[in-house]
């Protein structure tokens, strides 16, 4: 981190115009506002920090800024003349480029090849390629990055960290004076890291602009010159990295609006203990993981997108290979695969529930029996009518909004494919709900059914275990939480812990 | 989370093995069990008999590495053979028929590639329709009947020697050749490497993805053409189910050969090693009399034991 910190220091804004402006920027999608009134300069030679949760509208600033999205409203200017950005076209004109965490490469090319896709020095022959040029003009961006390596070399056997330094050259290439990076660091080691900000200063120095979205505490710090606070689609603040303390960040970040209210009933005191989790670690990146749930108890397993939530629930559930460490459910081990971890009694209630959760082309009497057709019929042999019935009570039991049993799933609201989905475990006999983001894309009166339904479901002696990014609902329906960050529990949060404030403390990296 | 850094992918030269052992275990299996199978005349002749797989498995490895398919390769095939025998039979012109018979392949690779590229049809079913239309068209122009009495300067195409090498090894080479051009060294083939390997990164870059995929399907409808005149030439007549099966023996060899159905990962040396593995598995199986349902199920078992040694192989 060493170079960060001997980096040249920002422009004076007083006296420079912006390389670019947003003015007003609004964006809506049905249902959200994902961008209100949101104002951003950009100066010559500056990183620019973007912070603000899951969901802020950081990603929809960025697409806007690239063109990717067109803005409902609002004003661009470049150097202080207006401009209008409605293409990905229009945005490389005015030297805009993205570092996109999924990478715009093309595996079974070489790194010259990549560089200049579409832009190849043409050879003597028409159509052929100038393999020497190409191989030359590459090598003098690489060495302009400080990037040692043979362009010839096949961009499928570089790591993640030199696909996005080949990433970045391409850039460079298409003379970019505004890169865009979104969260750079989340998939480099600690030396891949020194590497891309020793990159940034030297970028900076050429007086190239850098819009970087992090949610690491330490690169705010020691990279930015500037920081933009967005929440709930709103510019919160602007503030240089001297004038604020992270603290200050956090609490900014924080505080969004209650519109609702969820019905919860605590119980006195918890149940027995359910599921215990002890240094669990596996291949898909989270390690030494100890969680505990007992009957009677919602509780939360928050953290950023991408800090593990997700790989944790896998894990218990079986979906990925554990490495190491261990699961007790309901008093004896559980290790292996989803059907037997399905067959104790562990339901998974995916996020991407339509493509994990549900067959939406069937009714939804089939879906809801089809996980208990072992319990139901022992002999192999499916009895219509007492399928039927069984459907037809869970319909009654969670209020399924549903003409009939025989009604396609796929025509339901999202509320109601989701109450189809748990009826379905609870059918199987499940006695611990794992939810990954249980109230996305659902409308806010279907949440409120949603966390009734669980409630009682956990006031009837089951357990839940519920992934959330709306760090609200969190706070109001969990008993307590553990906040992931980086693969890794960060920390536990008491009911009386519980606080918006405290989860992003957690959730963020401070080191 | 921290990803996993990317597992580096053998390089092509790494990948030798898989279809190189395949081909040596089998030149040494006939070699000791097929009488006959090492001389002169009949390694010449394994080769003069796959110059029409590798002009159709060339195109296939380009196509498979769009993540795409050309099932109807076979059956056009028969209708360009049938083309090129009833046209130069009417005109005495072998040009003439040349001409009609890569016409004819082109418009179906066109055809291949509009339904695939703008109608988004799956490449599967696509050339599984266009399959049925040319074998349909080769029972309507041919009744059913050979196409026979075609002049002699056809048939003579696959006789004839130029320096002493066969023509018809002397057209696969040039093939080759042409094909490795163009997928190395040109703009072209750097963007077929793109279309199964990132095609956002093409729009990005400006260019169109369909007329590129209505390119290459176009190439391999043109490629069944010319391999039509070497079809007709070889059987001395037009056949209406001359080409039947061939495409499989192309996808098997474009996969023996080491091309991946994924991420544009294509390797034209493999094709062709996997070319030759299918010729000299089919010629070794005959002069030990097995009939031809043996010698197509032997090909598949060949597809599976060299992608098996390739699984080995990057696993190790």
């Amino acid at each position: 981190m060493s170079t960060a910190l001997q980096m040249a220091p920002a422009p004076n804004e007083v006296t420079a115009t912006p390389l670019l402006e947003l003015r007003g920027i609004s964006k809506e999608f049905p249902g959200v506002k994902a961008l209100d009134d949101v104002s951003f300069a950009l100066y010559p030679g500056e990183v620019h920090m973007l912070l603000g949760e899951n969901g802020a509208g950081k990603s929809s600033l960025m697409k806007v800024l690239c063109g990717a999205y067109k803005a409902d409203a609002g004003e661009f200017f470049h150097k202080g003349e207006k401009v209008t950005i409605t293409s990905t076209a229009d945005a490389q004109k005015l030297g805009i480029a993205v570092i996109f965490q999924e990478f715009s490469l093309v595996p079974y090319l070489d790194i010259a090849q990549n560089i200049f896709l579409g832009r190849e020095p043409k050879g003597r022959i028409p159509g052929t390629i100038d393999r020497r040029k190409i191989l030359a003009d590459a090598k003098r961006l690489l060495d302009m990055i400080g990037f040692d390596i043979d362009p010839s070399v096949i961009v499928n056997t570089l790591g993640v960290a030199q696909q996005q330094m080949v990433e970045i050259a391409k850039a460079i290439s298409q003379n970019a004076r505004i890169l865009v990076m979104d969260e750079p660091t989340a998939a480099l080691s600690d030396r891949e890291t020194e590497l891309l900000f020793a990159l940034i200063a030297r970028l900076k120095a050429d007086g190239v602009s850098i819009v970087y979205i992090s949610h690491r505490m330490a690169e705010v710090f020691s990279l930015g010159d500037r920081i933009t606070v967005l929440r709930d689609g709103r510019r919160i603040d602007g503030v240089r990295p001297a004038d604020v303390t992270p603290d200050q960040l956090v609490r900014m970040m924080v505080g969004r609006t209650v519109d609702m209210t969820y019905p919860r009933n605590f119980a006195d005191k918890p149940g027995e203990l359910l599921l215990q989790v002890k240094g669990l670690t596996s291949s898909s990146g989270i390690s030494d993981i100890n969680i505990e749930v007992r009957r009677g108890e919602i509780v939360g397993l928050c953290g950023l997108v991408g800090s593990g939530r997700s790989e944790v629930a896998r894990a218990i559930f079986g979906a990925d290979p554990t490495t190491s460490g261990e699961i007790i459910f309901d008093g004896k081990p559980i290790s292996g695969e989803p059907d037997v971890a399905a067959r104790r009694g562990i339901a998974l209630i995916p996020e991407s529930r339509k493509s994990e959760g549900l067959a939406l082309l069937r009714s939804v009497g089939d879906n809801l029996v089809v996980s208990a057709l072992r319990k139901l019929f022992p002999s192999g042999l499916f009895d219509p009518r007492s399928g039927q019935r069984t459907a037809d009570g869970l319909i009654r039991q969670l209020r399924i909004a549903t003409p009939s049993a025989r009604q396609t799933v796929g025509l339901l609201s999202g509320g109601n494919q989701q109450k189809v989905v748990i009826g379905k475990w609870l059918a199987a006999g499940a006695k611990l709900f794992i939810f990954d983001e249980p109230t996305r894309g659902i409308d806010v009166g279907a949440k409120s059914e949603i966390f009734a339904l669980i409630d009682r479901l956990v006031a009837e002696g089951a357990a839940a275990l519920m992934i959330s990014s709306e760090q609200v609902e969190i706070c109001h329906v969990c008993d307590r939480a553990y906040v992931m960050r980086e693969g890794r529990v960060a920390g536990h949060l008491a009911r009386n812990e519980l606080t918006e404030e405290n989860i992003v403390r957690l959730g963020m990296h401070h080191a | 989370m921290r990803e996993a850094a990317v597992v580096s992918q053998p390089n092509p030269f790494q990948r030798i093995p898989g279809v190189a052992i395949v081909l040596v275990a089998l030149i040494v299996l006939f070699g000791a069990i097929a009488p006959g199978f090492l001389s002169a005349a009949n390694l010449s002749n394994v080769l003069v008999q796959s110059t029409i797989l590798t002009m159709l498995a060339l195109p296939m490895t380009l196509i498979i590495m769009t993540e795409g398919l050309d099932l109807s390769m076979g059956a056009v095939l028969t209708l360009t053979s049938l083309c090129v025998a009833i046209v130069s039979l009417a005109t005495q012109s072998m040009l003439l028929g040349l001409c009609a018979g890569i016409a004819v392949g082109a418009a179906f690779g066109t055809i291949n590639g509009w339904l695939v590229a703008i109608l988004g049809i799956p490449p599967f079913v696509a050339t599984l329709g266009t399959l049925g239309m040319a074998q349909g068209l080769s029972l309507i122009v041919s009744d059913g009947q050979s196409v026979v009495g075609i002049p002699h300067t056809v048939r003579d195409i696959y006789s004839a020697t130029l320096l002493g090498i066969p023509v018809p090894i002397v057209m696969a080479l040039v093939t080759y050749a042409a094909f490795h051009g163009l997928l190395y060294h040109t703009r072209f083939g750097s963007y077929v490497f793109a279309l199964g390997g990132n095609r956002e990164a093409l729009r990005y870059a400006g260019l169109s993805p369909n007329r590129l995929l209505i390119a290459v399907y176009a190439i391999g409808g043109t490629m069944a053409g010319i391999a039509g005149l070497l079809m007709t030439a070889r059987m001395n007549s037009g056949h209406p189910t001359a080409g039947l099966g061939l495409e499989f023996d192309a996808i098997a060899a474009v996969a023996v050969g080491g091309t991946s159905f994924e991420r544009g990962n294509g390797w034209l040396l493999g094709t062709l090693l996997g070319v030759i593995a299918v010729g000299v598995l089919r010629n070794g199986l005959n002069l030990i009399s097995m009939p031809s349902s043996v010698q197509v199920a032997s090909v598949g078992v060949l597809v599976i034991v060299a992608l098996f040694l390739d699984g080995l192989r990057s696993r190790a």
